[in-house]
């Protein structure tokens, strides 16, 4: 029995390496002297830690399914697949938190603790089997991300920020347990597999008790991954937020997040009864809402933070569209979607946090002829821009491309006109972005401070994913397709 | 002798008056007061199910995750509540709206 647990332990080295990397690093922070050059090289362990991390979970991504710790956590290639997007997430976002002005010097290896720690929480959530580690994945991912949302701790917008987000996740994460603890008391258990099992039995009061008790469920995760009725939190806490913690927040838990949908409606919902279908028909209509909101009121925005924001809003209303769908395709555009989404956040945030730290703003305005002071990174970003709105021959069209056509071969035709209005107007709001840069007039000619050679070459190493996963893209469709044959 | 539906009538009045202090009160401890009803009430969903329907103790065990994790989170609140004072010296939430379109 302990040798098996051990035995078990063998699957779990990423997260394990991830406790040891906090741990450590709370210990590094409160002995390693304040002296110049220490604070990089804690970076540089928390870097190199995280690509030990990001080895193991390449290695694990070939295995075959297993359930480990009493069925509790699943470690399968699919949520291998997300762990490793989360991984690169956090570390470029902790990268960026180094050269950042926005995280105080005496917080930066703090950050690293913080993101590490929201990285454990949405590993544990991307693998969770049963709802008690879906539940602990949610708050570790959540309470963790309060502190960073507040992390510019002597501004008001920030400290605002932080509150926000504490109170609307304590209440959507309190309405989502409530839902689990009427699942359980019908379901008779915890664990997926016998709950699934209890399923087709159910009928009158009970099946409209477990259904309600889903839509509470969703409230939880659907709020982690900002959908429409709970999306109200994330442009202020997008705002408020120092950028590479908004950056970090735009990926990691909202992958997590996106694991454990899939994850759930594939468990539960995959079958043709009343309940999956009420499950995808909500699916629909809030993915349908979700794009709509984010990228009408993204229009108005002059905030490029709070257009992130808004875009980001649209992004996971168009992948959860690869939900609906209910099969493999759909699950494959999803993770190829997430990888690309990732690359280009990234590119997308470093260039904004380089720039205003410059400025003291994230407005429109410090884009203003960027390709005057800059021209590599202006073009970047307006190749970046493009492929967020999904113009090839950029990543952004595949992945758009794919979750398209699994809609169509479903015959949803209504929604995948709905997407293609959308793509329109997220088409408006990036072209302006871009023509600021180009067609700007440049205030004087400073050179931006933040683009050293290093952040180039970084931002430039990032960028090669977003131009070459539009024409090579055969090879990580493949790895994402090997992910999900074993879903189920 | 008490049934499960008087169990489940308690925690669902706790659930719903946790929802509306969240609502209606503007002073933000009283929100974080109205989150811990919300999580007790599931906590108490948690036992009165284990005790007369499940018989297992998976619902024992989550709710004392719950309680755990409760705390954490009233840590969390309270540390920035008390930092959001400290700058703006009120907890009302109504000052909380520099954020916004």
């Amino acid at each position: 029995m302990i040798q098996q647990l051990f035995g078990f332990l063998s699957y779990f080295i990423p997260e394990i390496i991830c406790v040891v990397l906090m741990t450590t690093l709370l210990v590094a922070e409160s002995t390693v002297k304040e002296e110049h050059g220490s604070r990089g090289k804690i970076i540089g362990y928390a870097l190199a830690m995280l690509a030990l991390c990001l080895l193991f979970l390449f290695q694990n991504l070939g295995e075959a399914p297993r359930f480990i710790f009493h069925n509790a956590i699943t470690i399968d290639p699919f949520s291998t697949l997300i762990k490793i997007i989360m991984v690169l997430g956090t570390m470029g976002a902790i990268f960026l938190s180094y050269s950042s002005k926005d995280i105080y010097t005496n917080l930066k290896s703090e950050f690293a603790i913080m993101a590490v720690g929201v990285l454990l929480g949405g590993m544990l959530l991307a693998s969770a089997n049963n709802m008690l580690t879906l539940y602990l994945g949610i708050e570790t991912l959540s309470i963790l991300s309060y502190v960073m949302a507040s992390f510019k701790r002597d501004e008001s917008t920030s400290t605002e920020a932080g509150m926000k987000y504490a109170l609307y996740g304590g209440l959507s994460a309190g309405v989502a347990l409530y839902g689990i603890s009427h699942l359980y008391g019908i379901l008779g258990s915890i664990q997926f597999v016998d709950m699934v099992d209890k399923l087709p039995g159910l009928e009158g009061t009970n099946l409209l008790i477990v259904l309600v008790s889903f839509m509470f469920f969703f409230v939880g995760i659907g709020y982690k991954i900002s959908v429409f009725p709970f999306h109200m939190w994330t442009p202020d806490v997008y705002q408020g937020s120092p950028i590479p913690v908004t950056s970090f927040f735009a990926i990691v838990p909202k992958m997590a997040g996106l694991a454990a949908l899939i994850r759930v409606s594939f468990i539960f919902f995959n079958n043709n009864s009343a309940l999956s279908i009420s499950w995808t028909g909500l699916m629909l209509v809030i993915s349908a809402m979700t794009m709509t909101v984010g990228n009408v009121t993204a229009i108005g925005q002059t905030s490029v933070k709070r257009l992130l924001a808004f875009s980001s809003i649209g992004h996971v209303g168009l992948m959860i569209l690869g939900v609906v769908v209910l099969n493999e395709q759909g699950v494959r555009a999803i993770l190829f979607y997430g990888i690309v989404y990732m690359f280009m956040t990234l590119i997308a945030f470093y260039i904004t946090s380089h720039l205003s730290d410059m400025y003291g703003t994230d407005s429109y305005d410090v884009f203003k002829g960027l390709i005057y002071k800059h021209p590599t990174m202006a073009i970047i970003m307006a190749a970046v821009l493009f492929s967020l709105a999904g113009m090839p021959p950029f990543s952004g069209f595949v992945a758009k491309f794919n979750i398209f056509s699994v809609v169509i071969e479903k015959k949803l035709y209504g929604i995948a006109i709905v997407a293609a209005i959308n793509s329109v107007i997220a088409l408006y709001y990036y072209v302006k972005l871009a023509k600021t840069m180009i067609f700007g007039q440049a205030d004087g000619d400073v050179k931006v401070l933040g683009f050293t050679s290093g952040n180039q070459a970084v931002i430039i190493a990032l960028f090669i994913p977003v131009l070459f996963l539009g024409i090579f893209w055969e090879k990580v469709m493949i790895m994402s397709g090997n992910a999900v044959l074993f879903i189920k | 002798m008490m049934s499960l539906a008087s169990y489940l009538i308690i925690s669902l009045i706790l659930f719903v008056v946790g929802i509306v202090v969240m609502i209606a009160r503007k002073n933000i401890v009283a929100i974080l007061l109205g989150i811990e009803l919300i999580l007790n009430a599931a906590a108490l969903n948690f036992v009165a199910y284990s005790r007369y329907v499940t018989n297992n103790l998976d619902g024992h065990i989550f709710s004392l995750f719950i309680i755990v994790i409760a705390a954490a989170e009233a840590a969390v609140g309270l540390a920035i509540v008390i930092r959001f004072f400290q700058i703006k010296e009120t907890i009302h939430i109504d000052e909380a709206t520099q954020l916004r379109n």
